[in-house]
């Protein structure tokens, strides 16, 4: 400090009187270590963190560079914007040739042969018809143990439920649906779930028999699950193959 | 930087001393105003350290370790899915709130004559220059961008690029979708016509058969057991309000949290 400093501190307007630590005031770690219970292991984790971004530097394959996998700014944003564009045009190209339509006002005294949610709420509708599957408890008399709207109500829950969850269920590191033909099954009965419940949700339009068709809801999906098992894994050795001939001619065996 | 004195902070001396473009001098007058005053250095400071930080270092990818061709995946276009939810989103954002300057959610009477919301909707689609245009884009948005994330959400799966470190996107991605759900649900209603009617009466009927706390839910969103006027004031306010700034929020954390793993690669 030299003296030159002090004849002209004011704090009356002059600057902004706001100052950022010099070197001799203690550093973040000084003072985090002497910090107690949760902000200490905030601070241990936070070193551990820190020494494991370092090993991970030293390694040799270590190249500098500024995100894991492949930046989103430009790479995809660029053709994303290209594609905008298009996409845009699309939309109001669309919405000039396809104008909505205006139903008649409210009336709660009529109710409509149909009742309908737009089509994206279909599966979600189709779920609340799945009373015939709400089990009848023999210890209750034959009674059901919930109502078969809250049944309805509860499969949403489950199936949302289930869909969160696929990244706890379905670890490790594997990414194509030939790696993993089980998972790629599962995905594909979910898909024609949806489909076929939201058939099942406008039953009265589909003309075929309604039992059938709440039959088909459910075999359809577990018929394409299983060939699209067969199918991924019939292929799988021929693609694992050559996954692992490009890998082993890039990095050779020792 | 070094804690000896060069002069006696002349900013304006210092200035004039080097020859700056006109672009230069009102920037760094600009800014040197509004650093005496706020000191914005020091965050700005901060936001370069953050951004460094944010973008970690991290060891060789794997089609950088194992040298595999990218070029296919990068061009494929359903990675362009997560992109069109957006811009879909943006386009009913603009086209809804055009629609605001004229939609009324009043009167909501259910007795089959055509109440203030009705009408104004009417008067959009009949009297308005462009309205029934704008109706119409504003629908086709709302439609292509649920298409959009439903799509966008099969390709994330059947990529596998839920697993780790982007499950907490996923998760995030759930409730994006359930919200985009929840607003095509009310914007429905909005018209009042039949069909929103009885779709808010399954509606009503769905809460109330939640256990426990259903006849609450159906209050806190329906305004009531029965559609009346509050029913429609509540799905209005939810649609043109609450959604608009959580569904904005949770989109900006999402492509945040993907500009900052990057895209996740297939193997
Ligand atoms: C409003 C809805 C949504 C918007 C606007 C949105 C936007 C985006 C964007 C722009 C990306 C960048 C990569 C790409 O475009 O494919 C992305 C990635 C991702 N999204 Fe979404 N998304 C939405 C809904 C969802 C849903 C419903 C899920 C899944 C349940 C999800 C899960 C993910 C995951 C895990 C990634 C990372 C994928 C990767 O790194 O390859 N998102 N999202």
């Amino acid at each position: 400090m030299s003296d030159n400093d002090t004849d002209d501190v004011r704090t009356d307007g002059s600057g902004t009187g706001i100052v950022s630590p010099d070197d001799e005031t203690p550093a973040w770690s000084e003072r985090k270590e002497r910090t107690q219970g949760l902000s200490r292991l905030t601070y241990e984790y936070f070193e551990r963190a820190r020494r494991e971004d370092q090993d991970l530097r030293q390694q040799s394959d270590y190249v500098e560079r500024d995100v894991l996998a492949f930046p989103a700014w430009p790479h995809e944003m660029m053709r994303n914007i290209a594609l905008t564009s298009f996409f845009v045009g699309m939309i109001l190209f669309v919405s000039a040739t396809l104008p909505p339509e205006m139903p008649n006002p409210a009336n709660s005294s009529v109710t409509p042969a149909i009742i309908l949610p737009d089509w994206y709420l279909y599966w979600s509708f189709g779920l609340l018809k799945l009373g015939p599957l709400n089990p009848e408890l023999s210890i209750l008399g034959g009674s059901k143990l919930m109502a078969d709207r809250t049944y309805g109500v509860l499969a949403n829950v489950v199936v949302v439920g289930f869909v969160a969850i696929v990244p706890f269920l379905n670890k490790g590191s594997a990414r194509r649906p030939v790696e993993q033909p089980f998972w790629a099954a599962v995905g594909m009965s979910g898909v024609i779930f949806s489909l076929t419940i939201a058939a099942l949700s406008i039953k009265n339009l589909v003309p075929m028999d309604s039992h059938l068709l709440f039959d088909l809801t459910f075999l359809v999906p577990i018929v394409s699950a299983t060939i699209t098992y067969a199918v991924l894994k019939t292929m799988r050795e021929g693609y694992m193959f050559d996954l692992n001939r490009r890998y082993y001619r890039l990095r050779p065996p020792k | 930087m070094s804690l000896e004195r060069k002069d006696e902070h002349d900013h304006k001396g210092w200035m004039e001393s080097r020859e700056l473009t006109p672009i230069e001098s009102v920037y760094l007058t600009v800014l040197i105003w509004l650093d005496r005053r706020l000191r914005v250095v020091d965050y700005l400071e901060i936001l370069e350290d953050l951004y460094y930080k944010v973008n970690m270092q991290m060891p060789k990818s794997h089609t950088e370790q194992y040298n595999l061709d990218n070029k296919f995946w990068y061009w494929y276009p359903l990675y362009a899915l997560g992109s069109f939810s957006t811009v879909a989103y943006i386009v009913a954002a603009i086209s809804g709130a055009l629609l605001g300057f004229y939609y009324a959610p009043a009167a909501a009477a259910a007795d089959g004559s055509p109440t203030v919301a009705y009408d104004s909707v009417m008067l959009i689609m009949g009297q308005l220059n462009l309205g029934y245009f704008l109706r119409s884009v504003h629908r086709w948005a709302a439609q292509i961008m649920v298409a959009a994330v439903f799509l966008h959400m099969l390709r994330v799966y059947f990529t596998g690029a839920y697993k780790e470190p982007r499950e907490l996107n996923w998760l995030i991605g759930i409730v994006l979708i359930s919200l985009t759900l929840v607003f095509g649900y009310t914007g429905y209603l909005l018209p009042w016509s039949q069909l929103s009617f009885w779709a808010g009466q399954i509606g009503v009927e769905m809460s109330l058969s939640i256990p426990l706390i259903g006849e609450w839910v159906a209050q806190l969103m329906f305004g009531g057991f029965t559609l009346s006027q509050a029913t429609l004031q509540r799905m209005y306010i939810l649609h043109v309000f609450f959604l608009p700034f959580i569904t904005t929020a949770i989109i900006a954390v999402h492509i945040g949290i993907v500009w900052m793993q990057g895209i996740a690669e297939p193997h």
